[in-house]
């Protein structure tokens, strides 16, 4: 089982536990995959899925789509576009702030400014 | 600390607790028939684009730079609903105006929470706010008209077409209350100035047609919340041709009306709250003239596509239950 699988499986049984509706048919259909297809994901049988599956996955299990994805051994799409357009800038950004801790992270995070009203 | 990420307000209070963190984002929606009769909830088509205001400084006129926060794209008469998320359940107190008037409580702005009448909603109680709370159990649609027509909350309750837009303040719920709860339970940049080319007519929000949806009563009580810690956001409202001219990009498309979307089947949805105590209407609200009704007072026809519908296909939610999902991505939506 891959930790992907690991993951994803543990955390809908875990909702599973408190909500029917958790169950693996239900939740494949919700997201549109077949029901062995999830199956097979959880036990690591197949590949982690497609970019915009993980990303429905996600939003079902209530977790974090990058962190899905990261998991999944992928980057979203949004994020390597921005790369591409400036990818000298943003690899140095990256790789100045790799070992930085996270409270220092989020100095870096852009805020939304609140001004006069 | 505000965040934009992926087209919603990330509201984070680390130095309160690591689990404070919600989200708030705007969704595009079917405009319900503006004709008195109380329709249930309508889907979400996808999230409104937000952008920084500071990354379109120079094109914009002074007043829009000074509030700062962020811009979001609306045509006129198309309507919108908040959805409100939290990732950990860590409880939110969220004051939402319009045109810096209550759109709970119809009181003018203030940055602080009142209790007698509330004056806010409270996060994860209520998953998301679709209008104007003017009677117990009904709210009067967010929708989108320009300011100066008379037609927005704003005008009709102050005489003045000022702010516009909509404004936010979060709170937290105070750290030592949280974690009872848990046992118990189990950067600004200065441009220089050049000649601005948009105009400064902004767009605000209106009455429109009513919806079942009840605004929760607090159930913590006002001393719950952390008022030494809040986070508080101006969206500010562009027409669809502002929002190219600023930023060069061409807006989501306007919605199907409410008559498109229920002839092709899609679904309608009802909320059921649970134990959940709802409001009273503001009396200030319920005053309101909704769009159509001011319209017709003023012999003019602001709103297309107004027809009624007979809804038929209405799909229950609960809070207790396993999702909250009245979302559909836009290719899941058959345009005609």
């Amino acid at each position: 089982m891959t930790h992907f699988g690991k993951s994803i499986r543990t955390r809908r049984e875990h909702l599973h536990l408190e909500d029917k509706r958790y169950s693996l048919r239900q939740v494949a259909l919700r997201i549109g995959i077949e029901p062995a297809y999830l199956s097979k994901i959880e036990r690591g049988e197949v590949s982690p899925p497609s970019e915009a599956t993980t990303v429905r996955l996600a939003h079902e299990l209530g977790e974090d789509p990058d962190v899905l994805l990261a998991l999944a051994g992928k980057v979203s799409g949004d994020l390597q576009n921005i790369i591409r357009k400036r990818p000298k800038l943003f690899a140095e950004l990256i790789r100045q702030l790799k070992e930085a801790p996270d409270h220092a992270l989020l100095h870096v995070v852009r805020e939304v400014r609140d001004g006069e009203w | 600390m505000i965040t934009l990420k992926n087209d919603s307000l990330e509201f984070r209070f680390p130095e309160v607790h690591r689990d404070a963190r919600c989200t708030i984002e705007f969704q595009r929606t079917l405009r319900i028939p503006d004709d008195n009769r109380d329709y249930p909830l309508p889907p979400g088509l996808d999230s409104f684009p937000l952008r920084h205001i500071d990354d379109f400084a120079r094109r914009l006129p002074e007043q829009w730079r000074r509030r700062g926060g962020v811009i979001m794209p609306m045509h006129q008469a198309e309507a919108m609903w908040i959805s409100f998320e939290d990732y950990s359940g860590y409880p939110f107190a969220v004051k939402i105006a319009t045109g810096k008037s209550c759109a709970i409580s119809g009181n003018p702005w203030v940055n602080h929470l009142n209790k007698d009448p509330q004056d806010y909603v409270v996060l994860p109680e209520q998953p998301w706010l679709d209008g104007y709370c003017v009677e117990k159990g009904i709210i009067r649609q967010f929708v989108a008209m320009p300011l100066g027509k008379g037609y927005t909350a704003e005008e009709q309750l102050t005489g003045a077409a000022q702010h516009g837009g909509l404004q936010i303040v979060v709170f937290p719920m105070k750290r030592k209350r949280y974690k009872r709860l848990m046992a118990r339970s189990s950067l600004t940049l200065h441009s220089p100035q050049v000649p601005c080319c948009i105009s400064p007519e902004s767009m605000g929000l209106a009455p429109g047609g009513r919806m079942r949806q009840e605004i929760h009563e607090d159930p913590y009580g006002l001393d719950a919340w952390d008022r030494q810690h809040s986070r508080r956001c101006f969206v500010t409202i562009a027409n669809s041709t502002q929002w190219t001219a600023i930023t060069g990009e061409r807006p989501p498309t306007v919605p199907p009306s409410a008559l498109e979307y229920t002839e092709a089947g899609l679904p309608w949805f009802e909320w059921y709250g649970g134990d959940a105590v709802a409001v009273d209407g503001a009396k200030k609200l319920e005053k309101l003239a909704s769009v159509a009704q001011l319209g017709k007072k003023k012999g003019e026809a602001p709103l297309p596509e107004n027809e009624s519908v007979e809804v038929t296909r209405v799909v229950g939610l609960s809070a207790g239950g396993a999702t909250l999902d009245r979302e559909f991505t836009s290719d899941e939506i058959l345009r005609p």
